[in-house]
């Protein structure tokens, strides 16, 4: 059983993670994620403290726990620049920042770092408003490129096939076989995919109202300081940590909005997807780093997933966003060591990584209500 | 001239606004600036409003307009509530009555909710809604601080056939530092008329060291209304202007909730993550009859339904929920 400590501020709760009911749980393990999370308050997205908290949470657990592998992500500077406008002096000294921040935990911690960037960001320069279809569309406000298409009108093809910011439509077939999808994946994937401009965000209903400032780019390759390896893709970069881990500590850091354009360390361009996709930041573009494959079929959900249209297919994993099981095939779910996950992106951590312990805030939608922990096994005991 | 839709009653001259700057006095009558216009239209559960004892774990339109008629000093959507309602309207979606109730049937919603601001901002607006939707049988809820006239209550009532009614603070010195208004007086007026034939929760957001003192007697307060009423504890979480302020302690506020959960059955306190007071328990016999979890801020969602028919499962006890299997705009039992 996976075990899940939410931590509301002074406050502590511990539940099973797959059915969200209270459990009973104790030993040194448990006790010792209770104390890092009581040690470690989480700051807030958008506070400067931000990623400074996922270093020092990291660094706490190494220190407990003794892991050879561990997975960060540092997302402070994506969610402020997201919404807060800024000078190009402000925001490169922030990007400086990031690096800094995980210059020190390599230095802490002596781990050897890979750390990738999810993508480039970009000012926002309109939205591609689709709210007056006969059909509907659909895409999570922290998506740019993507939104989902169902039941569209001729009308609405025409509109939408001339309008000036709207580089392709997609049919679900396409996209399916696209990522070799399988029958029972095809439903969740939207009607049609439509793809905006660089610039350029889909205007649907459920978008919140806080205009963002930058929205991704069009990022096809990300990013990736890998000393001595070569790796063209993504999907490579598993590879590569496996390598790694089989002669030294290793840490994956992940640099939320950080690109090809602001990546200051030396680095590879990857691909970031496959022909005309590319993968936004979010769950599907973790899970085919850490599995090594294309993983967009299991979390269509940032690409216009309709996941309000039928009941939920089970209560599971109630803090795991639209997962309903644990991804197979992650690094860290294979990987025999011991293994810990800390990062201020979302909560997704702990189903993305696979590690033994992840740490991750909990915050919805900003709003800052604590952090939360997962314990996926404690046999490799402290 | 003055306008009535809320108790601020703000004087307002031709071409200029009051308080909320959502109505304008043009040619003489008090006019809705910026009708039809909603900064919110997507799909939710009526968990995560919340509504706990309406339509469990159906689906909702929720919407919602811009600006309020209160100025909270812990605002969650300050950057509607508070921002000058002007300056939003190109981010505005713009939607006919029509479109949003058909936007409401093409994602299978059983309901239309009001809940990013204050509706008494809005009301012509959601009048015409109401028609559009009444045609529909859909049925409209809103979030509401009650703090509007006798008159417009009664539009609101003819609206929405549930609410659930912010009561704040009952202290003149907590209403006028954190709200901004003199006194809660017309809010305790409302939720009595308002409870009277329609179905009404309450939410007080708790503030440690300000208003936990006052529980006891809004307990009290609710009891002599209706003692089934479900009151929505929650626990404020430090934003707006009081950003760095401490978080509530949630073993204080739960020990505080020790008495008035005697005087009433039907008591949450939530908004934080993991809450295990989400739960509706049987006032007879204390058995779960709806199971609930929340994620806090707006996660809650139904786990299981024990009592369809309205019934206590277990010991036959009549439960309050408001379903298809209570008249149209009724109260729940």
């Amino acid at each position: 059983m996976s075990i899940v400590i939410v931590d509301a501020r002074g406050w502590q709760n511990t539940l099973d993670l797959m059915t969200g009911e209270k459990v009973q749980a104790a030993g040194s393990v448990v006790e010792m994620v209770k104390g890092v999370l009581q040690k470690h308050p989480y700051p807030g997205d958008m506070d400067p403290g931000s990623n400074r908290w996922v270093s020092d949470t990291a660094l706490d657990l190494i220190d407990s726990y003794d892991p050879r592998f561990v997975f960060l992500t540092y997302a402070a500077q994506y969610f402020s620049g997201r919404y807060t406008p800024m000078t190009k002096e402000t925001r490169a000294g922030m990007i400086l920042d990031t690096f800094l921040e995980a210059e020190r935990f390599m230095n802490t911690s002596g781990f050897a770092a890979i750390v990738v960037g999810t993508g480039d960001t970009t000012p926002l320069l309109g939205f591609v408003d689709v709210t007056g279809l006969d059909g509907l569309a659909v895409c999570t406000h922290w998506s740019a490129r993507y939104a989902g298409l169902y039941g569209p009108s001729p009308e609405d093809m025409k509109f939408l096939r001339e309008h000036p910011h709207i580089e392709k439509i997609v049919s679900r077939e396409e996209v399916v076989g696209l990522f070799n999808g399988t029958p029972e994946q095809t439903p969740e994937v939207p009607e049609y995919l439509m793809l905006a401009h660089e610039g350029y965000a889909f205007k649907t209903i459920n978008n919140a109202m806080k205009t963002p400032a930058r929205i991704t780019s069009l990022n096809f390759n990300v990013p990736l300081f890998a000393p001595g390896h070569i790796v063209g893709d993504i999907t490579g970069i598993r590879r590569v940590l496996e390598e790694d881990l089989s002669e030294k500590n290793v840490a994956l850091i992940v640099l939320e909005g950080v690109g090809l354009d602001d990546f200051l360390w030396p680095h590879l361009s990857c691909r970031n997807g496959t022909q005309w996709y590319y993968y936004e930041p979010g769950e599907s573009q973790y899970l085919t780093i850490t599995t090594g494959e294309h993983r967009f079929l299991d979390y269509p959900t940032g690409s216009g997933y309709k996941y309000f249209d039928k009941k939920e297919r089970t209560r599971d994993y109630p803090f795991s966003g639209m997962f309903k099981s644990i991804p197979e095939g992650t690094l860290a779910s294979k990987f025999p060591g011991k293994s810990i996950a800390v990062g201020n992106k979302s909560m997704f951590m702990h189903m993305v990584a696979g590690t033994d312990l992840s740490v991750e805030c909990f915050s919805r939608n900003l709003h800052n209500q604590g952090t939360m922990a997962v314990i996926h096994r404690e046999d490799k005991q402290l | 001239m003055r306008c009535s839709y809320c108790e601020r009653r703000c004087e307002i001259t031709e071409g200029k606004t009051g308080v909320c700057r959502m109505y304008t006095v043009s040619e003489g009558i008090i006019k809705e600036r910026f009708p039809h216009r909603w900064s919110s239209c997507g799909a939710s559960r009526l968990e995560a409003v919340p509504f706990y004892h309406a339509y469990p774990g159906s689906r909702c339109l929720a919407i919602g307009t811009t600006s309020c008629n209160f100025r909270c000093q812990y605002c969650s959507n300050a950057f509607i509530a508070k921002e000058d309602p002007e300056i939003q309207q190109d981010l505005l979606y713009q939607l006919t009555p029509h479109k949003l109730v058909s936007m409401a049937q093409k994602l299978n919603c059983r309901s239309i909710i009001f809940n990013v601001n204050e509706p008494t901002v809005s009301l012509p607006s959601l009048l015409d809604v109401a028609q559009e939707a009444k045609a529909a049988a859909i049925p409209m809820g809103c979030l509401t601080n009650g703090y509007m006239t006798v008159e417009s209550t009664e539009l609101l009532a003819s609206i929405f056939s549930f609410f659930n009614v912010s009561l704040k603070g009952l202290s003149s010195h907590f209403n006028k530092k954190y709200v901004g208004i003199e006194s809660c007086k017309p809010v305790l007026r409302n939720i009595r008329r308002l409870a009277g034939d329609r179905h009404v929760e309450v939410t007080t957001p708790i503030i440690q060291g300000t208003n936990d003192c006052e529980i006891d007697t809004i307990a009290d307060f609710l009891t002599g209304v209706d003692p089934e009423i479900p009151w929505h504890v929650f626990r404020l979480l430090p934003e707006d202007e009081m950003m760095g302020t401490e978080y509530p302690n949630i073993q204080a506020i739960d020990a505080a909730l020790q008495s008035a959960r005697k005087k009433l059955p039907y008591i949450y306190f939530h908004n934080f993550v993991g809450s295990e007071w989400v739960n509706t328990h049987c006032p007879a016999c204390g058995s779960v009859v709806i199971e609930r979890f929340s994620l806090g801020c707006g996660g809650d969602k139904l786990n299981m339904l024990r009592c369809e028919d309205n019934r206590c499962p277990d010991c036959g006890q009549k439960i309050k929920v408001l379903n298809e299997k209570t008249p149209f705009g009724n109260k729940g039992v």
